[in-house]
């Protein structure tokens, strides 16, 4: 049995490639069950997300499964298969189970290190799963696989640092405010990059978002969004006292928040800190208000400072992942030969068994009526001999199965006790 | 015997420490804790205390300020009616943090005038000092704590200021927490130091009478005490945080060093 990977993803294919060729996720089994039938193909599963489309099967070690599975691709999506030629990757054996263990562990991510991957694969698993597409050989594998990521997650801090600025605005917050639950936000202006972060301060805990916008409709239709209360934009400075994270991104073309503004706003609020993230172009808040005791001023360019700083640290993770990575996919390595080794000790165990029960048989007759004491004695003796007649072999088979010397030591077992395949 | 001024003033030093309980519990939990209660027990002891005042000024026939004793209780006094004219007039009630403790201890110190008769048993005097020298231990203890977090709480706010990335091994805890830590252990360090400086005072009363009040030593101590009273308010009026709040528990931790080693040859004074 051998596996073999074949796809495309972020590097290899463009998105309308991408596009063109994803699975559509409510005929996935009905694809699922066209793949299982693909001549040599013993096991299958497909994993189509936005940034890849991969084939995983588990074949025959005499078929070559690369041509099957493209032409299975291309059908399914109708598309040329030359033309989906083009953009594929192909892994084989060992290669594949590297690759697969890297997707798992998100180093072949777009963003390294990117959570949503492992719950991807897993949710392709468990469709092919359900569709008795996988079992035994590439279950294994991608069981492993979960696992690896697993790992890599724990040992590396590769999903640790945000690598997007709203992220990691959020981010920041906790470390100036540890728990941001009970805290309270406001938007100043609308805007995709404000709303995303005022998305993620809700789901981590804050307990309030109020919104302020020139036009009080559009400050309405906000609140209503994050369930929150629009404030009066002339007046919004007067309710700064009892809110914690400040995003500004109204289009003003001047400072809408003064040092001077922050000053009484700090003393009414008693200095508790405050976190003001400043994404306008140009900037709403005066920059001299960071100098303001207990006051955390975060413009775009120190956000993306910051994410650069991330992705960085990330990439510099992903070595130490790769070890871990390299490190398992030798176990894994293992622990297939060794599986495939079972098989043929348990037809040696077999074959020996039924030969010493062709012998008591034979030599029943010569000996006569036996009592239950002697019948148990032969009992006994015969399978003494054979389980020391098997016990080299077997643990030959064993130990051959990690290195080179597994495939000839499995032919002239197979040889020397008349085996067959 | 003690004249019936002081035993006024004794009741109103206990009337005194309701207040003293409602100013630990407010720094420990961050929000006023029964103040209508103490208040009123506040207004009965400045009352009972203008009591004391008037016997013994009767009694003397000048104003009570012949010495220490008579003056502290003056102005324990007159700092008592303070607060209540500016609490009547503006409402300001985190004064209280601040004037509760500090009248009930100068009151405690007023009341010590007369000495009275050492101890009648010796394992109640010794018992007395242990729980006098634990509680000053468990006090440095939390403002130590509160020192160390207050210096991180700065790094931290330098760091997050200049916008440099935390790395591994610079990681600290987030301010918030930090900050936590530290009203936590200011609130606690300083009800521990104000009950082992309560202990400390009736023990070296009771031992040897009123001639340690005048010691330089003793007035270390208080200082420390004052200085710990001092930052509780400015942080729960002012909401000193940062460099500032950094240096004054640096100070207090410095302060509370310095009464230690003074108290070293303590013994030597207290002998009768």
């Amino acid at each position: 049995m051998k596996l073999s990977v074949t796809g495309v993803n972020h590097v290899t294919a463009p998105v309308e490639v991408r596009e063109r060729l994803a699975f559509d996720a409510a005929r996935l089994p009905d694809f699922l069950r066209d793949l299982h039938a693909q001549p040599g193909v013993q096991e299958g599963m497909i994993l189509s997300t936005c940034n890849r489309v991969e084939i995983a099967v588990a074949a025959e070690d005499s078929f070559d499964p690369r041509q099957s599975v493209a032409a299975f691709l291309a059908r399914a999506s109708a598309a040329d298969a030359g033309w989906v030629g083009q953009f594929l990757y192909h892994h084989d054996g060992q290669d594949a189970i590297r690759h697969l263990f890297r997707v798992a562990a998100s180093l072949d991510s777009m963003v390294i290190g990117e959570p949503q991957i492992l719950g991807q694969m897993k949710a392709a698993y468990e469709a092919a799963k359900l569709q008795g597409t996988v079992n035994g050989y590439l279950d294994s594998v991608l069981t492993r696989a979960f696992s690896v990521a697993k790992r890599v997650r724990s040992e590396t801090e590769i999903g640790q640092s945000a690598v997007s600025v709203s992220y990691a605005a959020v981010e920041l917050a906790k470390q100036i405010f540890g728990s941001l639950s009970g805290k309270r936000a406001i938007l100043v202006g609308a805007g995709k990059m404000s709303e995303l972060a005022a998305r993620h301060l809700r789901r981590s805990g804050v307990a309030e978002i109020l919104v302020t916008n020139r036009s009080p409709e559009r400050a309405a239709r906000m609140a209503e969004i994050f369930q929150g209360r629009a404030v009066d934009y002339a007046t919004f400075v007067s309710a700064l006292k009892d809110v914690d994270v400040l995003i500004a991104s109204s289009g003003a073309p001047h400072y809408i928040l003064t040092k001077d503004d922050m000053r009484r706003v700090m003393s009414a609020r008693r200095n508790r800190p405050m976190f003001l993230i400043d994404i306008a172009v140009p900037r709403n808040i005066e920059p001299a208000v960071n100098e303001l005791d207990s006051v955390f001023l975060y413009d775009i360019d120190d956000l993306q400072r910051a994410v650069e700083e991330n992705r960085k640290g990330r990439r510099e993770e992903a070595a130490t992942a790769q070890h871990i990575v390299d490190e398992e996919v030798e176990r894994m390595i293992l622990r297939l030969r060794a599986r495939e080794m079972t098989p043929l000790i348990v037809a040696l165990q077999q074959q020996l068994e039924s030969m010493r029960m062709a012998e008591i048989e034979r030599a029943r007759g010569k000996l006569g009526a036996l009592s239950p004491q002697q019948e148990e004695a032969i009992e006994a003796v015969t399978r003494g001999i054979i389980n020391k007649l098997a016990h080299g072999p077997i643990s030959e088979l064993r130990r051959a199965a990690a290195g080179p010397q597994g495939a000839p030591l499995v032919d002239s077992i197979r040889r020397m006790f008349r085996l067959g395949d | 015997m003690p004249g019936m001024s002081e035993f006024w003033l004794r009741v109103a030093a206990a009337l005194y420490a309701c207040g003293l309980v409602h100013a630990i519990a407010t720094a420990v939990r961050r929000e006023p804790v029964m103040f209508r209660f103490s208040l009123s027990a506040f207004t009965v002891g400045a009352l009972l205390h203008m009591v004391s005042l008037v016997e013994l000024w009767v009694k003397l026939g000048h104003l009570p300020t012949d010495n220490f004793f008579q003056s502290m209780s003056v102005c324990a006094f007159q700092i008592a009616i303070f607060f209540l004219f500016v609490h009547w007039r503006y409402q300001f009630a985190p004064l209280a943090v601040f004037l509760f403790p500090l009248v009930f201890v100068m009151t405690l110190l007023a009341a010590m005038e007369t000495p009275v008769p050492t101890w009648s048993n010796q394992s109640v005097r010794g018992a007395w000092l242990l729980a006098h020298v634990m509680l000053v231990m468990a006090g440095y203890a939390a403002l130590l704590v509160t020192a160390l977090a207050s210096v991180f709480y700065l790094v931290e706010e330098r760091r997050l200021k200049a916008k440099r990335p935390a790395t591994l091994f610079s990681r600290l805890p987030p301010l918030g927490t930090l900050d936590n830590l530290i009203n936590k252990g200011m609130g606690i360090g300083f009800a521990l130091l104000t009950l082992a400086t309560v202990a400390g005072a009736t023990w070296a009363f009771v031992e040897s009478g009123t001639r340690w009040i005048a010691d330089g030593k003793i007035a270390i101590s208080l200082f420390t005490w004052a200085l710990c009273l001092l930052m509780i308010f400015l942080r729960m009026s002012a909401g000193w945080r940062g460099r500032k709040a950094a240096l004054l528990s640096l100070t207090i931790l410095g302060s509370s060093a310095l009464t230690w080693a003074a108290h070293a040859g303590l013994r030597l004074t207290l002998a009768r």
